[in-house]
């Protein structure tokens, strides 16, 4: 249900320490018991991140334990 | 979900509403998630992370660190919901210095929370101690309705939203005269899923379900009865005749959260509710100490 508002608190978070600079990906870490449905997550992430500094940016799961819910990093993309 | 039920749709507003005066403001215009401003938080713009307020252990490296062929890398480890956790810390430092005990009540819709409340606003010994935050997506029936029984409530509206955050509580006491021994009902917007996900700064959550929801409700929702420290069976006054197993129901909360308290009440005809009453006052004295 909420994964669209958890999506926009995840770019929030990475567009405040990318500070303008492209993205390449974003590395969330996600527990089972975190009630975070990652199918939705990532298709919210398209919505969230189209026309914004996020663009293009891809959203990748690492496997956590109990509830955990963390932007674990992000990869700037290699300037051209 | 959200793409297609609409849930935090930006055209949405989160309102508050004084039942009292019938006066109406904006919490927030827009989405869920709207960029606060001031900022509650302090940023260190060395990289690395910053944030203390994320409850979990660490796992690995958190400092920034450079990989080679791809891009930089920047560690956050920050927690998604940080913001709400620390409005929610915060309401939870204020309800504790106060003296106030605030419940997080949620059940799917029609459990019967608000009709839980209007009885025990009636009988619950001390005159004002109850107030009220009723979350909704829309109307102020629910503020009205125990306002009405003698409570002091506010009503917030969601718009589209699928459950209650803490900035919204901290903007509700706003408008609330709490004293010390008073206990805060937060009814939360009836839902099973999101709610259990948010803290509000609550003291405790408490599950409400009816027995015509069926007896393994807690199986197909066990992260709302998990984070339950109470579940409230109501509606006991027709649980023969929609047959409801109250010892299976017992056992299926247990099976999902073995520390549950479990009360079997129905709010319309007053039974079981003096067992309701002595755990809401041993919820108190245990927050007086």
């Amino acid at each position: 249900m909420h994964e669209l508002g958890l999506s926009r608190s995840i770019a929030a978070i990475v567009e405040e320490h990318a500070q303008g600079r492209a993205i390449k990906r974003v590395r969330v870490a996600i527990g089972p018991l975190a009630c975070v449905e990652r199918r939705a997550l990532d298709f919210c992430w398209d919505l969230v991140t189209a026309q914004s500094p996020l663009s293009g940016a891809v959203l990748e799961f690492v496997e956590a334990d109990g509830d955990i819910f963390l932007v674990k990093d992000f990869e700037f993309k290699e300037a051209a | 979900m959200c793409g297609t039920c609409g849930c935090s749709d930006p055209n949405n507003d989160v309102t508050l509403t004084d039942p009292k005066t019938g006066e109406s403001r904006v919490l927030r215009s827009g989405g869920i998630l709207q960029e606060q401003s001031p900022h509650d938080h302090e940023h260190a713009h060395s990289g690395g992370h910053d944030h203390g307020n994320h409850h979990h252990a660490h796992e690995g490296d958190n400092r920034p660190h450079v990989h080679g062929v791809n891009g930089e890398v920047i560690s956050l480890e920050a927690a998604v919901l940080s913001k709400n956790d620390a409005i929610a810390a915060r309401n939870r430092g204020w309800f504790e210095g106060r003296g106030v005990l605030a419940l997080n009540l949620v059940s799917s819709p029609g459990a019967g929370k608000t009709t839980l409340l209007e009885h025990t606003i009636h009988k619950f010994p001390g005159d004002g101690r109850i107030a009220v935050i009723e979350g909704d997506q829309m109307t102020a029936n629910d503020a009205e309705r125990v306002r009405a029984a003698g409570a002091q409530a506010v009503q917030i509206n969601t718009g589209a939203g699928c459950h209650l955050e803490a900035d919204m509580i901290a903007e509700g006491v706003k408008a609330l005269d709490l004293e010390s021994g008073a206990i805060l009902m937060i009814e939360n917007v009836g839902n099973l899923v999101c709610p259990a996900m948010f803290d509000l700064g609550e003291q405790m959550k408490i599950a409400v379900i009816s027995v015509t929801e069926g007896e393994d409700k807690p199986l197909k929702y066990p992260h709302m009865f998990r984070a339950s420290g109470c579940v409230v069976i109501n509606k006991m006054d027709i649980a023969e005749a929609v047959e409801f197993d109250e010892a299976q129901c017992r056992e299926n909360i247990l099976s999902v959260n073995p520390d549950a308290q479990i009360l079997a009440v129905s709010s319309k005809t007053g039974q079981g509710m003096d067992a309701w009453f002595d755990f809401l006052n041993r919820q108190v004295e245990g927050l007086m100490g």
